[in-house]
C-alpha cells in the first residue's frame, strides 16, 4: 500500500507528465483553451492510462519482447475507441470541441511512455497506481491551463452550458492567451510553479537534491539496470 | 519479467489472440452505441435545419442527383446533403449543408433558402474555430443574422457589405464562403430543374 501511494504521488508531483517528465504536451496545448473540453480530455486520457496499463502488466509475462510494442498499441488504441465512441454517442458537444484530439490519444506519448517503461515491468497492482497518479497529473495540469485560458481570454467559465464565473460582458481579453503562444507562455509559468513546489517539498524532506532514492525520472523502471 | 528470444509461434498466437480480443471488444462497443450515435447526429442535424428554415416541420432529403450537381455548383466546398424544409404540403424552403474551410478545418453549417432564393437563416452544425476569436461567429448573434434576406441572385455583391469579425478573419470568411456556396447552389438546382420556386 505504501509503494501503491508513493507511485500514485509521484505521477501527480515528482514525475508529473507535464511539467516534469514533459511528454504528451502538443494535445495539451491544443485542448485547453477550454475548461469543460480539457476536463473531459482529462478523464479521457485517465480511463485510457489506467485499463491500458492493467492489460499490459496483466499480459507481460506472455508478451514476446519482440512485438511488444504492436501490442501495447491494439490494446491502447482499442481503448481510444472505446471512448471516442462512447463520448460521441453519450457527449456529442464535448466530442464536437475535442474532435481530432480524441483518437491522437492513441498516440499520446503518455500512455505508450508509461505502458513501455511501468505497466510492462510492474505488476498490476502498481500500474493501477502509475495509470491513476499520471492520469491525474495530466488532468490537474490541463484542466488548471485551461481555466486560466478561458476565463483570462474570453472572460467567462463555463461548465457543461452553465456559466461559473463571468466577468461583466464589457471585458474584451487578450486574444493572444486563447491562441498558440499564449499557451507556450502560460505552460512556462506553470511549470515554473510546479517545480517551485516539488523543491519546497524536497527541502522539507531533507533531500534539497534533485536526485531522487530511484533512478530520477524513470519511477522505478528495471529496464536499464538489468 | 518480459520474454526475450520468443519463436515465431509465439510471435503470431500473441499478436492473433491480442487482436483478435481487442477486436471482440471494439465490435461489442460499436453495437452499444451505434445508434445512439446515429440518433445523436440526427438530432443535431435537425436542430440545424430547422434553425435554418424556420417554420418548416418535415425535412426531406433531396436525391443523390441533386447532390452531385449541388456539389458541382459549390466547388471546393463540401456539400454534405440538400433538404426540402416542408410545412403540410407547401414547400417552406430549402436547407443546404455545407462544409466551408474555416481557421480550424471545415465550418459545418446549413444555410436555409426559401422558394425564392432569399436567405431564412444560417446555423452551424460543428466547427473547429479558435474559442474566443473565430467561435465568435456562432456567439456573436448578430454576425450570422446579417446573412438573412441576401438573395441568391445578387449573393455576390451582396456579402461584400457585411460586416467581418475583428480577428477572426478566416472563420468569417469560412462563414460568408458557405453562404456564397448554398446560394451557388440554389441556382443551380434551380436549373436542373431539382428546386422549384
Amino acid at each position: 500500500m505504501k509503494e501503491f501511494r508513493r507511485v500514485f504521488l509521484d505521477g501527480i508531483s515528482l514525475e508529473n507528465p507535464l511539467t516534469v517528465l514533459m511528454i504528451g504536451l502538443c494535445a495539451t496545448l491544443a485542448v485547453s483553451t477550454k475548461f469543460e473540453g480539457s476536463f473531459f480530455m482529462g478523464i479521457a486520457v485517465i480511463f485510457v492510462l489506467v485499463m491500458s496499463n492493467i492489460l499490459i502488466a496483466a499480459v507481460r509475462n506472455f508478451t514476446p519482447d519482440e512485438v511488444r510494442i504492436p501490442i501495447f498499441i491494439v490494446i491502447i488504441a482499442s481503448f481510444v475507441t472505446i471512448v471516442d465512441l462512447s463520448m460521441k454517442a453519450f457527449v456529442p458537444s464535448i466530442y464536437a470541441f475535442l474532435g481530432v484530439w480524441v483518437p491522437l490519444i492513441v498516440v499520446n506519448c503518455i500512455v505508450l511512455g508509461r505502458a513501455e517503461a511501468f505497466a510492462y515491468h510492474n505488476s498490476v497492482w502498481l500500474s493501477i497506481a502509475d495509470g491513476l497518479g499520471m492520469g491525474l497529473g495530466y488532468t490537474i495540469i490541463i484542466v488548471m491551463l485551461a481555466a486560466i485560458r478561458e476565463f483570462i481570454g474570453s472572460g467567462k467559465l463555463m461548465f457543461l452550458g452553465n456559466t461559473i464565473v463571468a466577468l461583466p460582458s464589457g471585458y474584451a481579453g487578450p486574444n493572444i492567451i486563447l491562441l498558440f503562444p499564449g499557451a507556450f507562455i502560460l505552460f512556462g509559468f506553470i511549470i515554473a510553479g510546479s517545480h517551485a513546489l516539488n523543491r519546497r517539498a524536497r527541502v522539507r524532506s531533507g533531500k534539497p537534491e534533485l536526485v531522487q532514492e530511484r533512478d530520477a525520472g524513470c519511477g522505478g523502471c528495471t529496464a536499464c539496470s538489468k | 519479467m518480459p520474454r526475450k528470444g520468443s519463436s515465431s509461434l509465439q510471435i503470431v498466437v500473441s499478436l492473433l489472440v491480442v487482436c483478435a480480443v481487442a477486436a471482440g471488444g471494439l465490435a461489442l462497443t460499436y453495437a452499444v452505441t451505434k445508434d445512439r450515435i446515429a440518433q445523436q447526429d440526427q438530432l443535431a442535424k435537425e436542430k440545424a435545419l430547422s434553425a435554418a428554415v424556420p417554420g418548416a416541420q418535415n425535412f426531406e432529403t433531396l436525391g443523390t442527383a441533386a447532390v452531385s450537381t449541388a456539389q458541382q455548383a459549390a466547388g471546393d466546398v463540401t456539400v454534405y446533403g440538400v433538404y426540402k424544409g416542408t410545412s403540410g404540403q407547401e414547400t417552406v424552403g430549402y436547407g443546404v449543408e455545407v462544409g466551408p474551410r474555416g481557421y480550424g478545418g471545415p465550418i459545418r453549417m446549413v444555410v436555409g433558402l426559401d422558394r425564392n432564393g432569399k436567405v431564412l437563416g444560417v446555423s452551424i452544425v460543428s466547427m473547429n474555430e479558435t474559442p474566443g476569436l473565430g467561435s465568435q461567429i456562432v456567439e456573436r448573434a448578430s454576425f450570422l443574422k446579417q446573412f438573412i434576406g441576401i438573395d441568391a441572385e445578387t449573393a455576390q455583391a451582396d456579402v461584400k457589405k457585411l460586416d467581418m469579425i475583428t480577428g477572426a478573419s478566416k472563420s468569417s470568411r469560412g462563414a460568408r464562403n458557405g453562404v456564397l456556396a448554398a446560394a451557388a447552389i440554389y441556382t443551380a438546382l434551380l436549373e436542373s430543374g431539382a428546386v422549384t420556386q
